[in-house]
């Protein structure tokens, strides 16, 4: 082997080699510079349009303006604690109905949407898929104008909402974990001439159980989230008592709301991470 | 256990005032409303020019919104790292804690907060989907970057660099493609939180329902629903579709070529389509 | 003969209340060895090579690399400390998105001001040297290519070339060969050896396989269970002391 040479820019093959390098890289980052330009453009187009042409800057008040606002917030009203207690209560459970009601609108969802068990792969399976797709496309809030709307103010219709909502997640890992299914136990039941709803009980559900319970703990304390909202619009909960306070410009009051919905969250992370470690 | 939840459930019913009889009648009275009342949907409506204006603000506010929100939610989800975090005592509990805020409270609740303190506007509507994209995508950056192979993260740091050279080189190589799926997804799911954004006074196509429906005309929102619903559609297949692509090209070594390919032949149309959508329409607000 | 590195009394305990690794380790280093670290599995031979650049952290004792005390610096100090020690792994750890060349030239880091690293423009004269180095290693012909285009062996020897771009006054090997076939291993073994002998950088290796050990290395230490069992040159291995060693093995 050759001694090592001296590092320099003398001519020959190692030269051409680190020009070829260095040609690739400066070829790489002209590349990078010009995708990095195009969303710059597209971004300053985005701005102009929406908020230099939307904003009303003198109604701002500056930065000052903008700090006396954030500071009217931060006087907690704590008068309005006792008048927590309810709605986080009622939030919380119109989460746990919504997503129990929207377990049992799954589960025919799902098993439309299932290539393998479903009774038509031509119709039924994309009624399935589309219906999975339908439901996670419409926003709760779109969902929740549409009940109140059917069946008036209250709960029910922030149930409905979050229910209709869930369904679209719950229902496609459900489908994706039949899809996933072990054969061997579904046909050993046909085999002992178990009827349709025998192979699903004993040879399907076994197995996906532990992915559904996962997701549907999952998607629960998502909709704490969501429910704590749905009282915007009149259906329950939190929402309504922010709403109020808004309506009243009781800032200090807006955030203790706030609050509740933040400790609200933090009990439901912490039992849904438990939950999901004690599931799978 | 699992009673102690059914009686729990059966409380809730009662504490609630749930009048369990109207719940079967729920979904016929849902259909028969929407067959009466928003049936047939004011298509005309929603073809026009200030709506149409609308929409494209949404596009944009999501957009910004995505752009933005994944810009700061990957510093945030480093920070929010624990196994390459530059420091566990401060930077760690700050990444986690801002992440986690950010999602914790509903994108409806930040419209509404960024409403009153910067005024009506597509301003609190891109700041109030920025902090959800925050939060969404940086839980799942943060997430991703857990689960990377530790191996040369130390060849990175044995070096004598530091973190952030540690992250350019040995952290993001390993989750770029996983992060650019991320970012779309983000994108998808912002533009449907954006739909209804202006309802709260966020601006974009949410106030054109809020203003229907406060003025009773059931045909007009029906149809402003209906083209909420053909949009998400349409941009959660548009999504999926490149998402499907980049993964693709995650098992190939045209890596960079590939995104290059997909960008441009993706982007520029869309970006003609928004610009010649702007044209017809009076640029005077 | 100048002593390079000097490690004294060295602990290692994992966590508060975890089982000691490395119980009173002591271990000289001069400028011109080659030497391996031998022992059955457990004996902490991978946590003491990781000692000597922190990236695992002593509990207790002494390392002084070239006089200075290694336990004692942090931050950018302690960045200058690692950049002068080439490490090379057992499981390669390349950048596998990333071409060969880059690869090498992340070995610069540590030299590389913030700007330039994170835009990836290294100087020229990094350039020359990395294409020299892999010259050395016989990957010239791989330049471009994806670091996991590579097989086995090859991806060790980027994983060399990574190392000595440090220009490194002491070379780390973890278990350099235990991913690679046995005559890969015999190569790649002797490659590091040559190398390691051009450029007069001392190396401390650790190893399982006895027999490339006492065919490569000129000074043997054998570690059981935390403690060392032997320390001398390779002639002076006896079968006696091997089965000190390893002792616990035959279970």
């Amino acid at each position: 082997m050759s001694a090592v040479a001296a590092v320099g820019t003398e001519s020959g093959p190692g030269a051409a080699g680190a020009d070829r390098v260095i040609q690739g890289k400066r070829t790489g980052r002209l590349k990078g510079l010009a995708v990095i330009g195009f969303m710059l453009a597209v971004v300053a187009w985005s701005i102009d349009g929406t908020i230099i042409a939307d904003t009303d800057w003198s109604r701002i008040g500056g930065p000052k303006g903008v700090f006396s606002s954030l500071g009217r917030f931060l006087q907690l009203d704590l008068g309005v604690l006792p008048h927590l207690i309810v709605p986080m209560i009622e939030t919380f459970m119109i989460a746990c109905l919504g997503t129990l009601l929207g377990c049992l609108f799954s589960l025919p969802v799902a098993w439309l949407g299932a290539a393998n068990v479903t009774p038509s792969r031509l119709v039924a399976y994309p009624i399935g898929r589309f219906l999975m797709v339908l439901s996670r496309s419409v926003h709760e809030i779109v969902w929740a104008l549409l009940f109140v709307s059917a069946v008036g103010l209250g709960a029910l219709p922030g149930i409905l909402a979050v229910a209709m909502r869930s369904v679209g997640f719950i229902s496609k890992i459900t489908a994706e974990a039949i899809e996933n299914i072990d054969k061997k136990p579904v046909e050993a039941i046909r085999a002992v001439g178990g009827n349709e709803f025998q192979v699903m009980y004993y040879g399907i559900v076994p197995q996906i159980l532990p992915v559904v319970l996962g997701v549907v703990i999952f998607e629960w304390d998502i909709n704490i989230r969501r429910s704590a909202v749905m009282g915007l619009v009149g259906a329950g909960g939190l929402g309504l008592l922010f709403f109020r306070q808004m309506n009243m410009f009781n800032y200090g009051g807006v955030t203790m709301v706030v609050l509740a919905i933040l400790v609200l969250i933090l009990i439901g992370e912490t039992v849904s991470h438990f939950a999901r470690k004690a599931v799978t | 256990m699992v009673f102690g939840i059914i009686l729990f459930l059966a409380y809730s019913i009662a504490f609630l005032n749930i009048d369990l009889g109207r719940l079967p009648g729920a979904f016929g009275r849902l259909a028969s409303f929407i067959a009466n009342r928003y049936y047939p949907p004011d298509l005309d409506y929603v073809m026009e020019g200030g709506y149409l204006l609308s929409v494209l603000d949404t596009l944009r506010m999501s957009f910004l919104g995505g752009v933005f929100g994944v810009m700061i939610a990957i510093p945030l989800a480093w920070f929010g790292a624990f196994n390459v975090t530059p420091s566990r005592i401060l930077l760690y509990p700050f990444g986690r804690f801002s992440i986690m805020s950010c999602r914790a409270i509903h994108e409806t609740i930040w419209t509404i907060l960024f409403v009153s303190i910067l005024g009506f506007g597509m301003l609190a509507g891109v700041l109030a989907l920025t902090v959800f994209c925050i939060g969404f995508a940086g839980k799942l950056f943060a997430d991703e970057i857990e689960a990377i192979d530790k191996g040369p993260v130390e060849a990175i740091r044995a070096t004598g660099a530091n973190a952030l050279q540690v992250f350019v080189f040995a952290v993001f190589p390993q989750v770029r493609v996983a992060f650019t799926g991320i970012a779309i997804y983000t994108w998808d799911v912002a533009f449907r939180a954006a739909t209804v954004v202006g309802f709260f006074g966020g601006g974009g196509m949410g106030w054109y329902l809020k203003r229907n429906i406060q003025q009773l005309e059931t045909e007009r929102v029906g149809a402003i629903i209906l083209s909420i619903i053909v949009l998400v559609l349409i941009a959660e297949g548009l999504s999926g579709q490149v998402r499907k692509r980049v993964a693709r090209a995650k098992y190939g070594a045209v890596d960079q070529s590939a995104k290059a390919r997909l960008i441009r032949r993706f982007c520029l149309p869309l970006f003609s389509i928004l610009v010649t959508m702007t044209l017809p329409i009076s640029p005077v607000r | 003969m100048a002593r390079v590195l000097e490690v004294k009394k060295l602990h290692v305990t994992y966590g508060k209340i975890g089982p000691e690794v490395l119980k009173g380790i002591d271990l000289n280093v001069e400028d011109d060895d080659f030497l391996a670290i031998i022992g059955p599995s457990g004996a902490g031979k991978s946590t003491l090579i990781r000692c000597i650049n922190r990236l695992v952290e002593p509990t207790a004792g002494s390392i002084n690399l070239f006089g200075q005390d290694i336990r004692a610096v942090s931050g950018s100090a302690l960045r200058h400390v690692r950049r002068n020690i080439g490490m090379i792994f057992q499981e390669f750890n390349l950048i596998d998105r990333m071409s060969v060349i880059d690869n090498v030239l992340a070995g610069r880091l540590g030299y590389t001001g913030m700007l330039r690293s994170l835009l990836r423009w290294f100087p020229r004269s990094d350039i020359d040297r990395a294409l020299e180095l892999l010259d050395r290693v016989g990957l010239s012909d791989h330049v471009e290519k994806r670091a996991d285009e590579l097989s086995g062996g090859q991806r060790q020897r980027v994983g060399i070339a990574r190392a000595l771009m440090q220009q490194p006054k002491l070379l780390l090997l973890d278990e350099p060969t235990s991913a690679l076939d046995p005559k890969i291993s015999r190569e790649v073994m002797g490659l590091i050896r040559d190398l390691a002998r051009e450029f007069k950088v001392p190396t401390l290796c650790n190893i399982h396989d006895v027999t490339l050990a006492t065919e490569f290395c000129n000074k043997i230490v054998g570690l059981q269970d935390g403690h060392k069992m032997f320390e001398g040159s390779t002639e002076s291995l006896r079968k006696a002391d091997l089965d000190r060693i390893y002792a616990m093995e035959v279970l």
